[in-house]
């Protein structure tokens, strides 16, 4: 499938995985929670990337049965402790937020555990498991880009009256442009399913997309978890503080 | 806790600066809001900057005399009755994501 999409989706998860690492590496050493939660999410991310196209990559035709369902469900399992993640940074002590989360659980599983009951997952738009599957895997990305989102608007007063440094308020920017490309890719998803569940031939537009949102998706990661010193100096230099009034009056 | 903090330093404001407890509860939420910051989610530090950097023009706005002083006198009292009282700070997301980019 997607002849296009498949090198920048290897070259994806090959850095989903050295991010993951990386974000497990520093939770071992805080040992708090959203770190390694989401290190987890991007190393299985990773890992699922490099699993689906390593049989089309090193030529050797297509996984077993058995090895095909530990790889689409090393994705599965890893789309929870995102959910996790966004819960516990920005709603954790809302209800509807673990609601949320428990809805998405269900769909995850309801749509992943059907498919395997049928013997696969059927990419199609009139299979309602493989609808219930993608829901459950795409609310996570619109979650996570619009508590960014939010969170970018809220930060960036923060960073005017000193409690929020410069690089900090564009991690949410960065976090929240992630998960738009994210949800985009899902999409691509769905024109993929349109497209195999119709016989038709995969389309440009379909590759682009899915292939476009992923090399976006990396690059936005990369400023997000290795900003260059350039980039850093950029974001501050953009940054305007408020000044503070008691020491205007001092100075005067 | 930290609606704790907002009940504490909405009291201090109002007897810093003479508004009655509406009025000294809707300017610091307005202050907060322009602050970008939660009011069920506020540390003491938080506060400080707020009373330092926006405090004082909201006080001025609604005719408060020296409102510098009395933005002051307001965090100072804030400060104290905090100290005074168990306020366990929760992880903020700044923090988290201040932590992932490994800074």
């Amino acid at each position: 499938m997607e002849e296009n999409a498949y090198l920048t989706s290897i070259a994806a998860g090959a850095f989903y995985v050295i991010v993951g690492a990386r974000l497990l590496r520093l939770g071992r050493r805080t040992r708090e929670r959203p770190e390694q939660w989401l290190g987890i999410y991007f190393g299985l991310s990773g890992a699922f990337y490099l699993g689906y196209h390593l049989p089309s990559l090193l030529g050797f035709g297509a996984w077993s049965r058995g090895a095909a369902w530990v790889v689409e469900w090393t994705y599965i399992v890893g789309v929870f402790p995102y959910l996790f993640f966004i819960r516990s940074v920005f709603r954790p002590d809302a209800r509807w937020s673990a609601a949320l989360v428990g809805i998405c659980t269900v769909f995850l599983l309801l749509g992943t555990g059907v498919a395997m009951a049928q013997g696969e997952v059927i990419y199609a738009l009139d299979n309602p498991w493989y609808l219930t599957q993608w829901v459950g895997y795409t609310v996570p990305c619109v979650w996570m880009c619009v508590e960014a989102l939010l969170a970018t608007r809220s930060a960036r007063k923060r960073v005017r009256i000193g409690l929020c440094a410069p690089i900090v308020a564009n991690r949410y920017l960065l976090f929240a442009l992630f998960g738009g490309f994210q949800i985009l890719a899902c999409i691509a998803d769905l024109s993929l399913a349109n497209e195999l569940g119709s016989d038709r031939a995969i389309s440009l537009v379909s590759d682009a997309l899915l292939g476009g949102s992923e090399i976006a998706s990396v690059a936005v990661l990369w400023l997000a978890f290795f900003p260059p010193r350039f980039y850093g100096d950029w974001i501050a230099r953009r940054a305007v503080a408020l000044p503070t009034p008691m020491d205007g009056q001092r100075d005067g | 806790m930290a609606d704790v903090l907002f009940d504490i330093a909405a009291d201090k404001l109002e007897s810093s600066t003479g508004l009655d407890r509406l009025a000294a509860r809707g300017t610091l939420r307005i202050a907060l809001k322009e602050a970008g910051l939660d009011p069920q989610s506020l540390s003491v530090p938080q506060l400080r900057a707020v009373f330092e950097k926006l405090m004082p023009r909201e006080l001025e706005a609604r005719g408060v005399a020296d409102a510098v002083s009395a933005s002051n006198a307001a965090i100072d009292a804030i400060e104290r009755a905090a100290s005074e009282t168990d306020l366990a700070a929760a992880t903020s997301p700044d923090e988290i994501f201040k932590r992932l980019g490994g800074s």
